[in-house]
């Protein structure tokens, strides 16, 4: 995987991975480590699907267990969905019904600022 | 100018890698559009497809090379998929490293579903089948 697939970048504080194009069990592994790495260090992690063209359940497993590692640590992670996102990525959270599972932002601004305490 | 689209069955068989996955997803979604189906069903496609295949990436050859195998074709406005493995096939594994939600979201996106053999040794095959023209969720 190239860093147009998976953008990572660090502001205020937070990581914020930005992911592009189409993703499954193969480009999966990357992302596990690029979401648990900065979790474990106790730096909030913020997962931008908004560019994100395709992701199956492999990748949804690596979100969910994020999101696990984050709530057992007391960590901050959450998933950007924007206006603009994928209709095929939106309709994976759909079938499986995991929608409401995740904390989900419209923005990375919008997740930054909830990571600093800033709403919600 | 005519609807009717004449558009060739697909047949792969490629390696079974994860990075085979999406070189399948990628064909039969060119297949698809080639059709003229819904862009809702090409989604449904793609990802159905790619459950079935990461099913056997992870499950069908432990330890082991192994072929999987795409057949698909359209018949009547109608897609119809076949994923198949000559591995262990789609067996309950307590060590299974996914969510278990591969089929289930093959049931919810296709219109319909079956699966065949699963033997110990045998050919295993997930059929799926594909309204190419439907607006909405699939009927059940």
């Amino acid at each position: 995987m190239n860093s147009e697939q998976l953008a990572v970048e660090q502001i205020d504080g937070a990581r914020v991975l930005t992911v592009r194009g189409e993703h499954d069990l193969y480009t999966a592994p990357p992302l596990r480590e690029g979401i648990t790495a900065p979790l474990d260090e106790g730096v909030p992690v913020i997962v931008d699907l908004t560019p994100a063209t395709f992701i199956d359940s492999s990748i949804l497993g690596v979100l969910l267990g994020g999101l696990r590692r984050a709530r057992e640590s007391g960590g901050f992670f959450s998933l950007v969905l924007g206006d603009e996102a994928e209709p095929t990525v939106r309709r994976i959270f759909e079938v499986t019904g995991l929608l409401s599972v995740f904390p989900i932002d419209a923005s990375s601004a919008e997740a930054l600022a909830r990571s600093r305490g800033d709403g919600g | 100018m005519s609807t009717h689209v004449e558009a060739p069955d697909v047949w792969l068989s490629v390696p079974a890698r994860a990075e085979n996955v999406a070189v399948v997803r990628q064909a039969l979604a060119g297949l698809c559009e080639a059709l003229l189906a819904e862009p809702r069903v090409v989604a449904d496609v793609k990802l159905a497809v790619t459950e079935a295949c990461t099913n056997v990436v992870v499950h069908a050859y432990p330890g082991r090379e192994g072929v999987m195998e795409v057949e698909a074709r359209p018949v009547d406005r109608t897609l119809s998929v076949v994923v198949r493995d000559h591995g262990l096939g789609i067996v309950p594994r307590a060590d299974s490293p996914g969510l278990g939600l591969g089929l289930p979201m093959i049931a919810s996106l296709s219109d319909s579903v079956e699966i065949r053999g699963g033997a110990d040794d045998g050919d295993t095959e997930v059929i799926m089948t594909f309204a190419l023209d439907r607006l909405s969720e699939p009927a059940r």
